[in-house]
């Protein structure tokens, strides 16, 4: 949208301009108005399964921004004229359970006919305007946690392909349908200064927003990344998808990886994530803290990844 | 025999099923796959590579020819239904553990090494090791066992390692020999040997 201007307001505390997961409208000193957006075409069979995982997606902007989300509206575009109706029925039931899940109300939607299915929320949320997390207020020093594994893009591209075994299939849904809301009441007890969610761009692409701007760079422990194991054989197989490639593309001028560092998990770090973890930035005295309660409140694949560092500002560094 | 397939105007990862499917049902001596964006041409490229093909890529205009060639591959070899009299026989050891039998671990850590030093003795029909589970550990940097498998390396015997296993426990970067491989690999290793022996 380069080159167009939008009316603004002084009561927009995260906007257009700065590119952040959800826009952010204060109404009061102690309230704050998070909203947010997010629909797309299905990725598993599933109808129910899909409902939620697009749920769980739309949702999560608002748990990146270290808010609580409140109502939500249905988007629905549906080929009424090639698909049964009890389809749609079973997707919206699958997000409303996941908005029941979360504590969100369905307040209304919205549905058009349309050649290709899709289906998402958009969501409203609230939080006190002095407790907002974007992303780009890293400090020196803080230390970076993921909270769910990576490859769910490489993962859904063998699926597509039929190559994936049920059981498989069964663990990636229930990865992406996981709501990022424990995670995100853990991480609000904690000296957390920025934090985003991991969806299209990848892990890397995510990072490179983060950094880009300020006086910071990051530095990334590639064995300690958490990965679904299938990922980096079917990466292997040539199960890329195409963003994956179109990430790399356009950010790996940022990216600095040690030779040790293997072209297929490589890959994994640039693949784009459906309904993804949170990438935490914490204080340097609290990661293990950090990490061992949200492993014991379910957040099993939560891991210290790496840090924030001065130098080489604006490029990642991955060991 | 080449055999062309044109994956022009298809998304990931049709070009790679396409691709399988050929090398599966009519096993060409030579396959080229035309394709019209990046992902796509590095994708096919890459499964050509796990598939053991000699792989050249051209660029037309805005397009990619990917062509894998056969070389002495396991393919190949399986499309031949009778083996010439006189050759070798193919033995496969599949090892899935880091010890030999069950029991005491530190005499199987022992046998281990034993048994990996022995194989040798099979001679030339000694073809392809594979490693899995708990087995990759002996593939990695501080193995007792690394200077005795890249020796079976170096006379040609294909160690295969595999890569799921490999992440699962972290060692993806340690792994000192032998390919990282994946399950339709040992597969298809399993239906090619003459002989799989599971340690």
């Amino acid at each position: 949208m380069c080159g167009m201007t939008f009316p603004t307001d002084e009561n927009v505390l995260v906007g257009l301009e700065r590119a952040d997961d959800a826009g952010v409208y204060k109404v009061t000193d102690d309230l704050a108005l998070i909203q947010t957006v997010d629909f797309f075409t299905p990725i598993v069979d599933d109808p129910y399964w899909f409902g939620q995982i697009a749920a769980a997606n739309a949702l999560s902007d608002v748990y990146a921004m270290g808010g609580v989300p409140k109502t939500a509206m249905n988007l629905v575009a549906f080929p009424l004229k090639d698909m049964d109706i009890s389809i749609l029925r079973q997707i919206i039931q699958g997000g409303v359970d996941k908005m029941r899940e979360a504590g969100v109300v369905l307040v209304g939607g919205h549905s058009v006919e349309d050649k290709e299915l899709k289906y998402g929320l958009s969501v409203t949320g609230f939080i006190h305007p002095d407790r907002i997390l974007t992303k780009k207020n890293l400090r020196a020093g803080d230390r970076l946690i993921l909270t769910k594994p990576l490859g769910t893009g490489i993962v859904n591209t063998a699926i597509k392909g039929g190559l994936a075994p049920a059981e498989l299939i069964d663990r990636v849904t229930r990865l992406m349908a996981t709501l990022n809301r424990e995670a995100a009441e853990v991480m609000s007890r904690y000296p957390v200064h920025a934090c985003t969610d991991i969806t299209g761009f990848g892990l890397l692409g995510h990072m490179a927003e983060m950094t880009t701007g300020t006086p910071f760079g990051l530095r990334l422990n590639s064995r300690a990344i958490p990965i679904l194991p299938e990922a980096v054989e079917y990466a292997g197989m040539g199960l890329v998808p195409a963003g994956a490639y179109k990430n790399r593309e356009f950010r790996e001028c940022m990216v600095d990886f040690a030779p040790s560092v293997d072209r297929l998990v490589q890959d994994i770090l640039f693949d784009p994530q459906t309904s993804g973890g949170l990438l935490i930035a914490v204080a340097p005295d609290r990661p293990d803290d950090l990490v061992s309660e949200l492993k014991e409140r379910g957040v099993e694949a939560a891991a210290h990844i790496g840090e924030v560092v001065t130098a080489p500002r604006e490029r990642i560094g991955v060991e | 025999m080449i055999k062309e397939i044109d994956c022009r105007g298809l998304a990931c990862p049709a070009p790679v099923l396409q691709t399988k499917e050929a090398l599966e049902k009519e096993h060409p001596q030579v396959i080229r796959v035309l394709v019209d964006n990046e992902a796509s041409k590095q994708n096919v490229a890459r499964f050509m590579t796990s598939q053991k093909l000699e792989v050249s890529i051209q660029q037309v205009g805005s397009e990619f020819h990917i062509t894998g060639t056969m070389g002495d591959s396991p393919v190949t070899e399986a499309v031949s239904e009778e083996r010439p009299k006189g050759s070798q026989r193919k033995i496969m050891v599949m090892v899935t553990h880091n010890c030999m039998g069950h029991g005491d671990d530190e005499l199987g850590q022992k046998l281990m090494v034993s048994f990996l030093k022995t194989l040798k003795e099979m001679g030339r029909e000694l073809w392809r090791l594979v490693f899995v589970n708990n087995g990759v550990k002996l593939t990695i940097g501080g193995s007792e066992v690394l200077p005795i498998l890249q020796e079976h390396e170096s006379v040609g015997i294909h160690i295969l390692v595999c890569g799921t296993c490999l992440t699962h426990f972290n060692l993806l970067d340690r792994k000192q020999v032998g390919e990282t491989t994946n399950m339709l690999d040992i597969v298809t290793a399993m239906q090619l040997a003459d002989k799989v022996i599971t340690i």
